[in-house]
């Protein structure tokens, strides 16, 4: 998994809800192409299209609230989408991402500071996100959930540990 | 004259008819249930710009195969018909929940006999039995003839009679005596004709289990069907409307003594068994013992021919104090609330629910799988239900058989397709 | 120690003495339960190439979101459910006839005091109700659980809420957590553990504490607890398989709590959570003459008998409004067989109701979309756009009493007119 990513940002504002980010009606896919074709659907016209064009969603605050439905980080990722920054998450999201091997980062600070269409660099590694040429630092995740992430997604982690 | 004839007669302002004739009639009532409503409804909005409901009073929609629409799709189609009603001031429509649609628009006593009812359902034949000359249409009809004229034409259609006699054997009913007959005739037996359904057997059966026959009209190909009114059908036709708005509509008309039939078929019901319709079509009409064995995963009790609340009896007959198949799902759905609010005072709900049936609401249910009724690819199901065609129930290869309500119940208890004269309790 | 309910729980469940907020730690749930979703989580063991459970005795699955199948997918998912129970010799089994998967695990007896538990919906809070530690988590994460058994865990720091005071006629549990929703917001209790306490405790019955489990969840709560007493006792003892399981954990005299609220139960006012967001809530008042198009009774938040009974009482006798379609989920099975047997259901369909069989029903959007422009009412526990079906529909949530005496007039209506 990168260590450093980039690009253009698309802004949520808060609250952004896992109904919104991915319907019912479309938890029987569990493919992300399948399901990016459904991201966002709720928000009317241009979506998920729109979104294709940016690499990094920007949101405020409890981004993913809702139901715990994995498919929220998998369509997501289905878009091409390589993290999600946010003032914070909410925690069933916040797993499923990780589990899902989507990048999140949780940086309020960043949230103010852009505007759609800016870029960013996140330094997974440093714990920063640099943007407009000032820095922002952010936590980063604890070492023994970051090894789920950075082996590609729970369920690669599961079947590495299986086969030792 | 027989019974269709005088009708047609009359409608169409003549002395009399007679097969071959085309004639132009008065429509006494509209059927159409959520999906041909929703239909018929774009054919009138759609290609009859400025036309207007020549007698709204005339219409009838009853949601039955929605009984809350489980797609966005669903929902904006029945929206669009809630919408059209309230403009053409149709007063007659009951929403989701009302049941199916011929038992709903009975028990709203909206038929009387001695109407012209049409009806974008095939099944709308059922109506014969109460003494109305009642056939399918076209949404096009519907809409060009009857919405905008309250108007139709027919051709008077030959008549076939099928003499029913003898006494039918333990576990056999109505039900696979109808089914018999389709395999007999075929599916193209009596393509364009009337069937009338009489002899001493049909005389014995109470006008609900009469209404069986019409309703498989269409299964032979048959325009319509009807049995010649009696002191039965009067009686129950009069209990029926009460004094509700049809009541005043109520005619009975009755064939002449000396009327003649294209073919009278003759069958003899003690020797038939129990039926059932096999994959992959209705026509499919074998003995019991073809499909017995079968292990199924559903079984449904539901509908025109095994929600009434005589069925729904049956069912609780058969599970007082048993319990449903571990491997199988029972779906039981009343054929309309009057009927639902009947089997839950007498406990019958109740029972069944102890044994591990399902109660569904008031509707066609799993009739095209709206909201119910889906098979993956392996899976079987046993149901009253009208149609068994590949596709219609969820997967394509998935096999659906039609039988009697006391053929489900008893293969709902072995977990195989069951021969119901197995059964101990009747 | 000083030890609140979720860190004995946690720690207890992981092997550790005691625990403190913000540690993470290895906790092996008691249950873990999964409902239409399972198949996902059969697909990711199949994946992955695991095919031993570390004990097929702590897993459930009841299929409840889509019941009964509608769509040959649904029927095939269902299928891979069912087979997968099967094959593993999964007794905690429960098909599509059942009921909502928490009603149904709690009715059974498979919830305890203590107990923690995960499972493949957010809404897993409710079980605090009985005390236990219920969380959501995704489906890679409960094969996961399947197949190891533990799962990582981070200690919550815990919000103390106190209830004194009793409800106003007509106003219920529904409206103290919309109003606590409202307050608290969206992410009130983001990652935290909620304990509720206070006077007002006692007399709420089961069916309420359900209610309020559940909704907490609208408040980003990891989990609640209603710590048990003798009505928790009286509710669960015969439901269990082995009484002396019973272990009721509770917090210590000197417990930390981050924040301590209280709340005066007579000062509130039947509430609504406006579209789109559970926060968006008004006083009933607020919005009353609001038309509707449907008005839907179930759900775990608010489908148990005694939500019913409430709506039951004001529909009794009466016809409701011509325009609104009414649509009655009960939660499960067994609610819906009490309902039967004393009336309640009569009265319910007598009324104009549509009653379907068990399940989540419209909640989850098994039945009952929306068209564009509609409006429902519903006692469920999210109204997030598009919920329900058109994302230009909109859903307003509300309690039973409130979805009844509104499902009589047609429009949003205040239920203590009926009290």
């Amino acid at each position: 998994m990168e260590d450093k990513i980039q690009g253009r940002i698309y802004k949520f504002g808060d609250n952004v809800n896992s109904d919104i980010i991915i319907a019912g009606r479309y938890l029987i896919y569990i493919d992300p192409v399948q399901l990016a074709e459904h991201a966002f659907e709720m928000l009317g016209e241009g979506f998920p299209a729109k979104l294709r064009s940016f690499d990094i969603l920007v949101a405020g605050r409890n981004f993913g609230c809702g139901s715990a439905r994995e498919q929220a980080s998998t369509a997501i990722k289905g878009l091409g989408i390589k993290a999600v920054v946010a003032a914070s998450f909410a925690r069933t999201f916040y797993r499923n991402a990780i589990n899902d091997a989507l990048p999140i980062v949780e940086c309020p600070a960043l949230y103010e500071a852009v505007a759609e269409g800016d870029q960013i660099s996140i330094d997974l590694a440093r714990g920063v996100v640099s943007h407009a040429g000032s820095e922002y630092g952010f936590p980063g995740i604890p070492e023994s959930v970051g090894k789920i992430l950075k082996l590609g997604g729970l369920a690669n982690y599961l079947k590495s540990t299986l086969e030792t | 004259m027989n019974m269709v004839e005088k009708i047609l007669a009359r409608k169409s302002g003549q002395q009399s008819v007679a097969p071959g004739d085309v004639v132009v009639t008065d429509i006494d009532l509209m059927v159409m249930h959520d999906l041909s409503a929703n239909f018929v409804m774009k054919v009138f909005n759609n290609e009859m710009e400025n036309a207007s409901i020549a007698d709204p009073s005339k219409l009838v929609f009853a949601f039955d195969h929605n009984f809350a629409p489980a797609t966005r799709e669903a929902a904006e189609a029945l929206a669009a018909v809630r919408r059209f009603a309230a403009k053409h001031k149709v007063q007659h429509l009951f929403d989701g929940g009302c049941g199916s649609i011929h038992h709903c628009i009975m028990e709203a006593g909206l038929v009387a006999p001695g109407m012209i009812v049409i009806g974008c359902d095939s099944h709308t034949p059922i109506y014969g039995a109460l003494g109305a000359f009642a056939t399918g249409v076209g949404n096009n009809s519907m809409a060009a003839l009857g919405f905008a004229h309250s108007k139709g034409w027919f051709k008077v259609p030959e008549t076939i009679k099928i003499h029913f006699h003898g006494t039918p054997m333990q576990a056999v009913g109505a039900r696979d005596v109808s089914q018999y007959l389709v395999g007999h005739l075929g599916e193209d037996g009596a393509i364009y004709q009337a069937l009338e359904y009489a002899g001493p057997y049909i005389q014995s059966l109470d006008v609900n289990d009469r209404s069986l026959f019409p309703l498989q009209a269409i299964d032979v190909g048959g325009k319509c069907g009807f049995v010649n009114p009696d002191e039965k059908t009067i009686r129950y036709a009069r209990e029926l409307l009460g004094d509700g708005p049809a009541a005043a509509r109520l005619e009975f008309f009755q064939n002449d003594a000396d009327v003649r039939y294209a073919q009278v078929i003759d069958i003899d019901v003690s020797k038939i068994e129990p039926q059932v319709a096999c994959p992959p079509t209705v026509g499919n009409v074998k003995p019991i013992d073809a499909a017995v064995g079968t292990p199924i995963d559903v079984a449904e009790a539901g509908g025109s021919t095994g929600g009434r609340l005589s069925d729904i009896r049956t069912l609780a007959r058969c599970f007082a104090n048993r319990k449903v198949h571990p491997g199988v799902r029972l779906q039981v759905v009343p054929a309309s609330r009057g009927i639902y609010l009947a089997a839950l005072r007498e406990g019958l709900f109740e029972t069944l629910h102890v044994a591990g049936a399902n109660i569904f609401p008031p509707s066609a249910g799993s009739n095209q799988a709206f909201n119910m009724g889906a098979l993956a690819e392996d899976e079987v199901m046993i149901s009253t239900q009208a149609r068994n065609f590949p596709g219609r129930n969820g997967h394509p290869k998935a096999r659906h058989f039609l039988a009697s309500a006391l053929t489900v119940a008893a293969s709902a208890l072995t977990g195989k397709i069951a021969d119901p004269r197995t059964l101990e309790v009747q | 120690m000083s030890q609140t309910i979720a860190e004995k729980i946690l720690a207890a469940k992981s092997g550790e003495s005691r625990v403190s907020p913000g540690q993470i730690v290895d906790a092996y749930p008691d249950l873990v339960m999964s409902h239409t979703a399972t198949w996902r989580s059969v697909s990711v063991m199949k994946k992955i190439g695991a095919r031993k459970l570390y004990d097929p005795k702590r897993l459930a699955i009841v299929l409840d979101h889509i019941s009964p199948a509608k769509t040959e997918k649904y029927a095939a998912d269902q299928q891979t459910s069912r087979n997968f129970a099967r094959e593993y010799g999964i007794e905690r089994f429960y098909d599509v006839d059942a009921g909502i998967a928490h009603l149904v695990l709690m009715e059974h007896g498979h919830v305890k005091p203590g107990d923690l538990i995960v499972g493949t919906d957010s809404h897993c809070t409710i079980y605090g109700a009985l005390g236990a530690l219920g969380s959501g988590i995704g489906y890679t994460e409960v094969a996961s659980v399947w197949v190891t058994g533990k799962l990582w865990m981070k200690v919550p720091t815990t919000i103390k809420l106190t209830l004194n005071g009793r409800f106003a006629a007509g106003v219920s549990a529904k409206d103290l957590m919309l109003h606590l929703i409202g307050t608290l917001g969206a992410d009130g209790c983001g990652y935290k553990s909620v304990e509720f306490y206070g006077s007002a405790l006692p007399q709420m019955s089961i069916s309420e504490r359900m209610t309020m489990a559940n909704l907490a969840m609208e408040m980003g709560s990891k989990c609640v607890f209603i710590p048990p007493d003798e009505k928790t006792r009286e509710w669960l003892l015969p439901r269990l398989k082995d009484s002396s399981t019973y272990e009721p954990v509770y917090a210590d005299k000197d417990a930390l709590y981050e924040r301590s609220l209280d709340i005066d139960l007579a000062a509130l006012t039947p509430m609504v959570a406006c579209p789109h967001q559970v926060e968006n809530t008004k006083p009933v008042t607020e919005v009353l003459g609001t038309r509707i198009d449907q008005a839907f009774l179930g759900s775990c938040a608010n489908g148990k008998y005694e939500d019913l009974v409430i709506a039951a009482r004001i529909l009794k006798g009466q016809k409701i409004d011509p325009r609104v379609r009414l649509i009655v989920t009960p939660g499960s099975k067994q609610i819906m067989l009490e309902a039967m047997r004393t009336g309640i259901l009569a009265t319910l369909m007598e009324s104009g109701a549509l009653v379907t069989n068990p399940g989540c029903g419209a909640c989850a959007g098994d039945g009952g979309m929306l068209a564009d422009g509609e409006v429902s009412l519903s006692t469920a526990n999210r109204n997030f756009v598009g919920r329900m079906g058109s994302n230009k529909s909109s859903i307003y949530l509300s309690s039973p009493a409130t979805l009844a005496a509104s499902a009589l007039k047609g429009v949003i209506a205040d239920p203590r007119e009926f009290y």
